[in-house]
């Protein structure tokens, strides 16, 4: 089953979110999913310690040693696996960059996180032809403005679309359902089933964007 | 999970992991500057959990008899005081040392 890699040199873009997403997203599909917290701030592990949704199981405490051996104990038929990286430029990184189907680089709409992200994007090049193997990759603009599309996101799309670099549709929106998954941890659906859970947001509208995200990954890797 | 498994068909594709493989890897990633971040170890030796300090005065006689014994033994004189501790309370809990009276 596909391992698909979280990657980006840069903090903050939205990497664990994505992983949280698509793991609880794709066992709601009914997948058995298994989720590998590569990242020192244990972003995974904070959300597994409120409650794993059904399907997905977490490994923790992952370094650059113990990498391609966690993903290949995890790699198999019935089962996806999602690496959740450091946001810094690292040995670690590259060693999950090899070893994945799908390489996701989260960028928020900023210069800034397209100039760090794109060094995520030309390792994964540079791999493929020191491999020779296809690593597919794709960008998936984050925490995007629900309301309009930005003249400088419209700019950063076109740029990556003329670089002829995937663009995952739908972007991932900014909505305070998908922050509040790692203080409530399980899935967006059982925070939409439990009033106790206080979003201050559209709990549905997260929902829909990100099943949208999960379908777009997975015409990705099927 | 809930309806049904339409993943159930993705298979698990081979991947690049040999001792080879891996070099190969690092090397691209240090070219681009993914280096190794891992936390290196404090170095030196482990600080000791034995803080605390005699200051007994012996008599010269025992007093060599212990440094000769806790270097045969490949010892510090604190680890062997600490066995000698050992054996004085098995020998003040066991049943012919009983100070009860009973």
């Amino acid at each position: 089953m596909p391992v698909i890699v979280l990657a980006s040199p840069k903090g903050g873009v939205g990497k664990s979110t994505c992983a949280v997403i698509l793991a609880s997203e794709f066992a709601r599909m009914g997948a058995m999913v298994t989720a590998l917290d590569c990242d020192p701030n244990r972003s995974l592990s904070r959300w597994a310690s409120h409650g794993l949704p059904a399907g997905v199981v977490l490994r923790g405490d992952i370094g650059r040693s113990d990498v391609v051996q966690a993903i290949r104990e995890a790699d198999g038929d019935g089962r996806i696996v999602i690496v959740d990286l450091e946001g810094v430029a690292s040995q670690l990184v590259s060693r999950a960059i090899s070893q994945a189907d799908l390489v996701i680089v989260p960028m928020q709409p900023t210069a800034l996180d397209a100039e760090i992200g794109s060094e995520a994007l030309a390792l994964v090049k540079e791999e493929e032809e020191a491999l020779g193997r296809n690593i597919r990759h794709a960008v998936v603009l984050t925490k995007t403005s629900a309301a309009v599309k930005s003249r400088v996101q419209k700019d950063l799309e076109q740029q990556l679309h003329d670089a002829g670099i995937d663009v995952i549709e739908p972007s991932l929106v900014a909505r305070s359902a998908f922050s509040e998954l790692f203080a409530y941890g399980s899935d967006l659906t059982a925070m939409m089933n439990n009033p106790e859970m206080i979003t201050g947001g559209r709990v549905d509208k997260a929902i829909e964007n990100a099943r949208a995200f999960t379908e777009a990954v997975y015409d990705r890797i099927k | 999970m809930t309806g049904s498994n339409r993943l159930g068909g993705l298979v698990a594709r081979p991947k690049p992991s040999t001792a080879d493989d891996v070099r190969k890897i690092d090397e691209v990633g240090e070219a681009r500057g993914f280096v190794d971040r891992t936390p290196r170890k404090k170095p030196g030796r482990k600080a000791s959990p034995r803080t605390y300090q005699m200051h007994p005065k012996i008599l010269p006689q025992v007093g060599e008899a212990i440094t000769e014994e806790a270097e045969a033994l490949g010892l510090t004189q604190g680890q062997l005081i600490e066995k000698m501790w050992q054996v004085y309370l098995r020998a003040m809990n066991s049943p012919e040392n009983d100070r009860s009276g009973a």
